[in-house]
C-alpha cells in the first residue's frame, strides 16, 4: 500500500493506460506534480512498459511454421464433427528441422547472426505482416548463398555495432561521478537508445542458433544499454548503478574478447 | 476477401475451407495471447489448439450481431485459465466457487524476482513475474499491457464488472511493480 490514495483507487494505471477522461487526466497531471510517489509509479509503469517491449513478441510456432499446428487442429475436427477432441501435443524434432545447425562451424554460425541482424535492422524499417513480425528471421540459408561482397558489408555493420556499443560501455564505465549531483552522460544515452534494438537482434539470434557465449554477452549488453536509456539525467545515483552493473558483468572484458574474435569472422 | 460473418457462416454450413480461413485469419492473435499466459511454446500450442476447436463447436451458436475478436478473446481467456486448472495439482479435484476464485488469485509457485534478477535482465524478470501472476490477473494485465485492450472491452470479453477488471489490473501492475522494485535493488548493488 502506498501513502497516496490515488495511487491506491488505481487511477494512476488508468491514466498511464488512457483510460481516463481529459478531464480526469488533467486532474492526475496537476496531481502528479505535486505527488511524488504518484510521479514514480507513473515512471516505473514506463520502465515496465520498455522492458516488455524488448521481449521477443512470440505470436507463432517455433519457426513460423504452422503446418504441424494446422495438421493436429484438421485431425481434431476431422474426427468427428461437433464433437472435436484435442490431439496429444508431440513437440517438432528440432534435429530434424534445421539438421545444418550442429554442422556448422562457430564462424559461420556468427556469420548468420550478423546476416539476420542486417535483414531484421532492413525489414523492421519495412513494412511487416503480423506473422513475419513475431520471430527472429530464419536467415540461415540466404546468409551462407551470400556472396562476399554482401559477407564483407555485414562485417562492417558487425564491426560498427560493436565500436559504438565499446564507445557506450567504456565511456559510462570510465565517467567520474560529478559532485553533488547527477552526472551528465547523455551522450552515452543517445547513443544506447539507438543501439540497444541491434543488439536485442544479435542476442536473438544467437541465441536461437544456440551460440550461447556470445548471447551471454549481447544479453549483458542489453541489459545496461536498456538501464542506461532509461536512466533519468536527474537522478545522481542511475550513473553509479550502471558502472556496478558493468563491473559485475564484466562487461568491458567480454566485450575486448567478442573485439578479438568480432560478430562476423 | 469475405468478411469474418461469412466465413462462419459457410463453416458452420461444413466448409473446412471457410474455417481454415477463419483459423489462419485469428491464429496469430490467439498465440500470442497463449505464448504470454503460458511462457512456452508446449502449451501455448495446447491453449491455441483448444480455442479453435471451441471455435468449431460453437460455429453455429456465434451471434452475428456480436464482435468475433471479442468472441474469440472469450474463449482464448476461458482456454487459458481451463488450461491452467487442468494442470494445476488440484486439478481433479471438484471446483467449487471458493477453489475457483482461490485459484484465479493464487500466485502460482516458481522463482520469485529476487532469484531471477541476478541472472537476468529487467525484460525476463518481469516476464517471469506476470506468469506468477494469479491467472485472473494475468489474463487482465495480458489484455490491458500486450493486446491494447479498454477495460471496458475487457469487461465485455471476459463477462466481468469493469471494476473487477480494474481492481485486477490494479493487482498485476502493483505486483510488477514490487518486482521491479526488488530486480532495481539486486541488479544495482555492489559487485
Amino acid at each position: 500500500m502506498s501513502t497516496c490514495a490515488v495511487q491506491d483507487a488505481g487511477t494512476i494505471e488508468l491514466y498511464f493506460y488512457g483510460e481516463l477522461a481529459r478531464e480526469e487526466s488533467i486532474h492526475i497531471e496537476e496531481h502528479l506534480s505535486r505527488c511524488r510517489e504518484c510521479r514514480a509509479a507513473v515512471d516505473e509503469l514506463k520502465v515496465i512498459r520498455a522492458a516488455l517491449a524488448g521481449r521477443p513478441d512470440v505470436a507463432a510456432p517455433p519457426g513460423v511454421d504452422w503446418s504441424a499446428f494446422m495438421e493436429r487442429l484438421d485431425r481434431a475436427v476431422r474426427t468427428e464433427p461437433g464433437e472435436a477432441v484435442l490431439v496429444p501435443f508431440q513437440p517438432p524434432s528440432t534435429v530434424a528441422r534445421r539438421p545444418y545447425i550442429g554442422l556448422l562451424a562457430t564462424a559461420a554460425l556468427l556469420a548468420v547472426v550478423a546476416a539476420s541482424v542486417f535483414f531484421a535492422s532492413q525489414a523492421s524499417r519495412r513494412h511487416t505482416s503480423p506473422e513475419a513480425a513475431v520471430q527472429p528471421p530464419q536467415l540461415a540459408s540466404q546468409a551462407i548463398d551470400a556472396g562476399s561482397l554482401i559477407q564483407a558489408g555485414l562485417a562492417s555493420v558487425g564491426a560498427r555495432h560493436l565500436e559504438r556499443s565499446k564507445l557506450v560501455v567504456l565511456g559510462l564505465a570510465a565517467k567520474e561521478q560529478a559532485r553533488g549531483g547527477p552526472s551528465d552522460f547523455a551522450y552515452e544515452r543517445e547513443l544506447a537508445t539507438s543501439l540497444l534494438n541491434d543488439t536485442r537482434l544479435y542476442r536473438m539470434a544467437a541465441e536461437q542458433r544456440g551460440l550461447t557465449s556470445l548471447a551471454g554477452v549481447m544479453r549483458d549488453l542489453e541489459l545496461v544499454l536498456l538501464q542506461t536509456s532509461m536512466a533519468q539525467s536527474t537522478d545522481a545515483s542511475a550513473l553509479p548503478q550502471i558502472q556496478r552493473l558493468i563491473r559485475k558483468r564484466g562487461l568491458v572484458e567480454k566485450m575486448d574478447v567478442v573485439g578479438t574474435t568480432g560478430l562476423v569472422p | 476477401m469475405s468478411p469474418d460473418s461469412d466465413l462462419i457462416s459457410q463453416a458452420a454450413a461444413g466448409d473446412q475451407s471457410a474455417f481454415h480461413t477463419l483459423v489462419e485469419r485469428h491464429r496469430t492473435m490467439v498465440y500470442r495471447v497463449a505464448y504470454q499466459f503460458a511462457g512456452n511454446h508446449h502449451d501455448a500450442e495446447d491453449i491455441a489448439q483448444e480455442v479453435f476447436i471451441k471455435v468449431y463447436r460453437s460455429l453455429d451458436r456465434f451471434r452475428h450481431d456480436a464482435q468475433l475478436t471479442s468472441w474469440i478473446y472469450r474463449i482464448v481467456m476461458n482456454a487459458c485459465i481451463d488450461h491452467r486448472r487442468r494442470h494445476s495439482p488440484a486439478g481433479a479435484a471438484p471446483f467449487g466457487e471458493e477453489a475457483e476464485y482461490k485459484m484465479l488469485n493464487t500466485p502460482e509457485e516458481a522463482p520469485g524476482p529476487e532469484e531471477r534478477a541476478y541472472a537476468g535482465e529487467l525484460g525476463e524478470v518481469l516476464e517471469a513475474e506476470i506468469q506468477r501472476l494469479p491467472p485472473g490477473q494475468r489474463v487482465v494485465f495480458i489484455m490491458r499491457h500486450h493486446q491494447g485492450l479498454k477495460l471496458a472491452e475487457i469487461a465485455t470479453a471476459l463477462g466481468l464488472a469493469e471494476g473487477t477488471v480494474k481492481r485486477q489490473l490494479h493487482a498485476a501492475v502493483h505486483r510488477l511493480r514490487q518486482a521491479l522494485t526488488l530486480a532495481n535493488v539486486t541488479a544495482g548493488e555492489g559487485a
